[in-house]
């Protein structure tokens, strides 16, 4: 027999209470009063009398009674094996177990946290259960999956699994914590498709659970039905982190030569406990450092301190906070890039009725770039070497062969050249730069004015205008055009056209560059583009097209996939290396222009072209929110979040206990007891009854 | 002296042999009334004393005495006066009309009675009878109760009403927790100038030291004294059988006695206090009398008129 409330047998120790009474209430009855005592000397008690119970049986009775009732609130019952061992249903459980790796994670203590949380976690599984663990920060990566658990010595699996989260270290990178998440929920749905049995699906995700990490991931995502999180935060020691972000100025508003001043911005955690931080150059000691007072859960923006004269600093450190994963930021200044224009045409540099005048006053120099055009008159000759420095040749007046060749060979190695058409025989040069002779062209005069009917925004030339607010070109009016057949141009493509259906702007490919045909001019006698807003857009977008502008980005953040094509002016075919913050050397592929290795915070730099072109890679200012997510944010997201799993051993104990209680609920020996306890007590009333009775009647009799 | 007679001489065993049955105690008891107990002991007593041969005198006349201003003219014998031509006042033996106090005990002990009453029951019963009694021969009687001190006192009179008074006063229960003498006595002695009859009526269940110091001090005033000690049959005998808690009603003192082993010593102790008191009473020339509740009322009735008798008897010797 067992008990499901063993401690109410204590109460038969009750028992002794009626055993008591007995003894007591013999002793209190017999008491006379008696007049006087005077003549009366105390005798000692008759131990052997007094000890001995009176009414046996109505003691019995009352013992059994307390006994009884003792059992039944012990809830008894007969024990019966469990039809199924409390852990056959753990069996097919399966567990993802999702680390952290992320550049907050090394905050610290934090790691050792992770670890024995993961550890814990990896205990818990009962042999029927299935693990798989990943990891993420910017990425998801499986360190274990499912099949690979399944492998494993059943014994062993725990301890392997752990060696190898063992191995890791958290990385520099960012925490994408909605992506993991996924990824994980769908790790079950790829374990599932195997054929493998459906139990209880569970994610364990041990992370810092950092303000910044991005949950964007979740929000159209729907959560998969029975997989359920549980989150097993670490904590940092300390809370205080601050964080520095470079904001790279990527505005050309500056003026060309001044140096652009470098923002910082500082942001503290919202749990800090300090404000207080410096802010100084690592490389350039002699700079003075700066104070920066930020309130917890603020950021602020400062210039960075001053540099002196001849001096550069590309490491800037923060110190006053309690971790310094993140209080180092690498700085690059942008140097401005000449790029050269060559116009090609017998134009007096301040007439303003001619296409000269605007295309010089277009390209303003900026600070990232300083465009210089320069004329070309048709007395002097195009030199190779020139056209080799130019980005863009412009073409306003006939070519001589001479020039006719020397443009021919800068368009087929690469170049762009824009022909404007200031006459009908400017077509007899278009003709022979697309290789065709005899194309001709007419002079077309309005009635009133001519506009673009169609334009292609497809094409990279008019796709920065393809928005609704920017492409409205019916402000520009054509007085005059010469109207060219561009079916007789191989390979000719319409860009733009008249209202009248007339080609407006061609783009005919030629080798590796392209010829771009303008049927009429922008200068005031033949049309208004010159002093229309789309004028300066429309030649920086040619520039763009013929390779002119690159990336001035210079920053980058960890795991950001660089484009070092978009860097480098002009185009390599040869193999790129890219040499590392820590000095280790990352060869590229040949042609490959996509370096993604950016792995650490620091400057990299391509090493295969001279000047080295350099880029910084810091981390992602999200890390530095190393605040704790709201409790209730990933429930908001609709992921469902389950309380702390308790331990295997206390499960089996639960499931006995349930069972137990199911025997005790059907068995109901309670009652029985109880009903029992009730009629000794009638019995017992009745021989308590007949015993007073009895000795009224005896009491009686001898008075 | 009293006008009562002595009605026979018999012991009262005798007497209750060849009388008409007396009344048991625990029948008179059964009677609320206390008045009506005295009232049916005193005249079944009554209906006896007529049919005595020695009963019957009146007012004694004892001497003439020469009159002297100030005496009352209507003590004067006038036909003396006529035929001597002298003043003469007659002197009669009434004139000295009987005053008596009754002394009851109230102390707790007194509440103690194994049978169907108590001791206090009874003596209440016998003061009530002894007051309708003396009342009856047109003597003033007074009540006087005490414990350790005094509860009540009524001045002996006797006047329609102070009989019912009386009565009334008896009817108090017993409230006292000890036994003490010498105040009622000092009252005593205070407020009854004058020569009387004290009845004391108590278990005298106190150091025998004590008790006979005021006995003494009782007899030593000049009066004439009756002790009625009452006692329970039980107090006699220690009639228990089983070992218990005995408990003194007096002062709650509670100790464990075996009767069984108890018994002889008890017996003895008190015996020996009886004795000593008896002593004490003859030395003392205190009448004394014991009595257990158990025993009829008349008994004491009848021992009361033979201490008088005889009393009057050593008196009037004395007077001649």
């Amino acid at each position: 027999m067992s008990f499901l409330a063993p401690l109410f047998l204590i109460g038969t120790l009750a028992v002794a209470l009626p055993v008591i009474f007995h003894l007591v209430r013999r002793s209190s009855k017999e008491q006379i009063p008696f007049s006087s005592l005077m003549f009366l000397q105390p005798a000692p008690p008759r131990v052997t009398k007094r000890s001995r119970l009176e009414h046996l049986l109505l003691l019995l009775l009352r013992c059994l009674v307390v006994c009884l009732l003792a059992l039944g609130f012990s809830r008894p019952f007969f024990q019966r094996p469990m039809t199924a061992s409390p852990l056959s249903e753990e069996t097919g459980r399966k567990v993802v177990v999702l680390v952290d790796t992320s550049a907050s994670m090394k905050r610290e203590g934090l790691w050792s946290e992770a670890l024995g949380q993961a550890e814990a976690a990896l205990k818990q599984t009962g042999p029927g259960d299935q693990v798989a663990v990943l990891t993420f920060d910017r990425r998801v990566r499986t360190l274990v999956s499912f099949e690979q658990w399944n492998q494993m010595d059943i014994g062993q699996r725990a301890t392997l699994t752990l060696a190898r989260i063992s191995d890791l270290k958290p990385n520099w990178s960012s925490t994408q914590l909605g992506s993991a998440l996924i990824a994980a929920a769908e790790a079950f749905a790829d374990a599932d498709k195997e054929g493998r049995s459906i139990g209880r699906r569970q994610i364990i995700l041990i992370s810092d659970m950092q303000e910044g990490s991005r949950l964007d991931g979740l929000q159209g995502y729907e959560w998969p039905r029975g997989i359920e999180v549980q989150v097993e935060a670490v904590q940092p020691k300390r809370p205080t982190n601050a964080g520095v972000q470079w904001l790279a100025a990527n505005d050309d508003s500056a003026n060309a030569g001044t140096n652009l001043v470098t923002r910082i911005r500082v942001s503290n955690s919202a749990n800090a406990t300090r404000e207080q931080f410096k802010l100084h150059w690592a490389d350039a000691p002699s700079a003075a450092p700066l104070d920066v007072y930020v309130p917890p859960g603020q950021s602020r923006i400062v210039p960075a301190p001053t540099l002196p004269p001849d001096t550069v600093g590309e490491q800037l450190v923060l110190t006053g906070d309690d971790d310094d994963f993140d209080n180092t930021v690498y700085v690059l200044q942008p140097k401005a890039e000449h790029i050269n224009i060559i116009f090609a045409g017998d134009e007096p540099e301040n007439d303003s009725a001619q296409p000269f005048f605007y295309l010089k006053r277009a390209f303003q120099p900026t600070a990232r770039q300083i465009v210089e055009v320069e004329a070309r008159t048709s007395a002097a000759e195009l030199p190779p070497a020139d056209l080799a420095d130019a980005r863009l040749l412009v073409v306003a007046d006939h070519l001589s062969d001479s020039r006719m060749d020397a443009v021919q060979k800068f368009m087929t190695g690469g170049g762009t050249v824009l022909f404007v058409m200031k006459n009908t025989a400017a077509a007899d040069d278009i003709g022979r730069l697309a290789g065709t002779n005899g194309f001709a062209a007419d002079e077309v005069t309005p009635p009133n004015y001519a506009l673009f009917g169609m334009i292609d925004f497809n094409h990279p030339l008019f796709a920065p205008f393809a928005d609704a607010r920017f492409n409205d070109f019916t402000k520009i009016h054509f007085w005059k055009y010469r109207r060219v057949d561009a079916a007789k141009l191989p390979g000719a493509r319409v860009l733009a056209k008249f209202d009248s259906g007339d080609p407006a702007v061609l783009e005919i490919p030629r080798g590796n560059g392209r010829l771009l045909v303008l049927t009429s001019g922008w200068e005031p006698a033949d049309s208004q583009l010159a002093v229309s807003s789309k004028f300066v857009p429309l030649l920086y977008s040619t520039l763009d097209l013929s390779g002119g502008i690159h990336t001035t980005l210079a920053q980058f953040h960890i795991d950001d996939e660089v484009n070092l094509a978009g860097l480098m002016p002009g185009v390599t075919t040869s193999a790129i290396s890219v040499k590392k913050p820590d000095g280790t050397m990352v060869q590229l592929a040949a042609g490959e222009t996509r370096f993604s290795d950016t792995d650490r915070p620091g400057i990299y730099s391509v090493t295969t072209l001279q000047p080295p072109i350099r880029f910084a890679v810091n981390l992602d200012g999200a890390e530095s929110r190393t605040a704790m997510l709201p409790g209730d944010e990933l429930q908001r997201l609709g992921v469902p979040m389950k309380a702390r799993e308790v331990a295997l051993s206390t499960q089996v104990e639960q499931k006995r206990r349930l069972h137990d209680a199911e025997l005790e609920d059907r068995q109901k020996l309670w009652r029985w007891l109880t009903l029992t306890a009730l009629v000794v007590l009638l019995g017992e009333t009745f021989v308590a009854g007949w015993l007073t009775r009895r000795t009224a009647v005896q009491t009686g009799a001898q008075s | 002296m009293s006008r009562v007679a002595v009605p026979f001489e018999s012991s009262p065993a005798a007497q209750s042999a060849d009388s008409r049955p007396l009344i048991d105690p625990a029948t008179l008891m059964s009677i609320k009334n206390l008045e009506l107990r005295a009232r049916v002991v005193v005249e079944g007593f009554w209906h006896g004393m007529h049919r005595s041969p020695y009963h019957g005198f009146s007012v004694e006349f004892t001497e003439y005495r020469q009159y002297s201003p100030g005496d009352d003219p209507r003590y004067l014998d006038w036909k003396l006066y006529a035929r001597s031509d002298r003043y003469y006042i007659k002197k009669f033996e009434d004139e000295t009309n009987l005053r008596c106090h009754l002394m009851l005990d109230q102390s707790r002990s007194m509440s103690y009675g194994s049978l169907s009453y108590t001791k206090a029951q009874y003596a209440n019963t016998l003061a009530a009878t002894l007051a309708y009694f003396l009342s009856m021969q047109g003597d003033a009687v007074g009540l006087l109760t005490f414990d350790e001190r005094i509860r009540d006192y009524l001045p002996a009179r006797h006047r329609p009403g102070h009989l019912r008074n009386l009565m009334i006063r008896l009817e108090q229960p017993a409230a006292g927790n000890a036994t003490d003498l010498s105040a009622p006595l000092h009252r005593i002695v205070q407020t009854v100038k004058k020569r009387s009859l004290l009845v004391l009526i108590s278990d005298l269940l106190g150091p025998i030291g004590a008790l006979e110091k005021d006995l003494t001090a009782l007899a030593a005033c000049g009066h004439e004294v009756i002790l009625f000690h009452l006692l329970d049959p039980a107090e006699l005998t220690l009639s228990f059988e089983k070992a218990v808690m005995f408990r003194d009603v007096e002062t709650g003192r509670q100790i464990f006695i075996d009767p069984v082993t108890a018994r002889k010593g008890y017996v003895q102790k008190l015996e020996a206090h009886n004795q000593n008191i008896q002593a004490a009473c003859s030395r003392l020339g205190i009448g004394y009398r014991r009595l257990t509740t158990d025993q009829p009322l008349e008994f004491a009735l009848f021992d009361f008129l033979r201490e008088r008798m005889q009393r009057g008897k050593r008196i009037r010797r004395r007077a001649r």
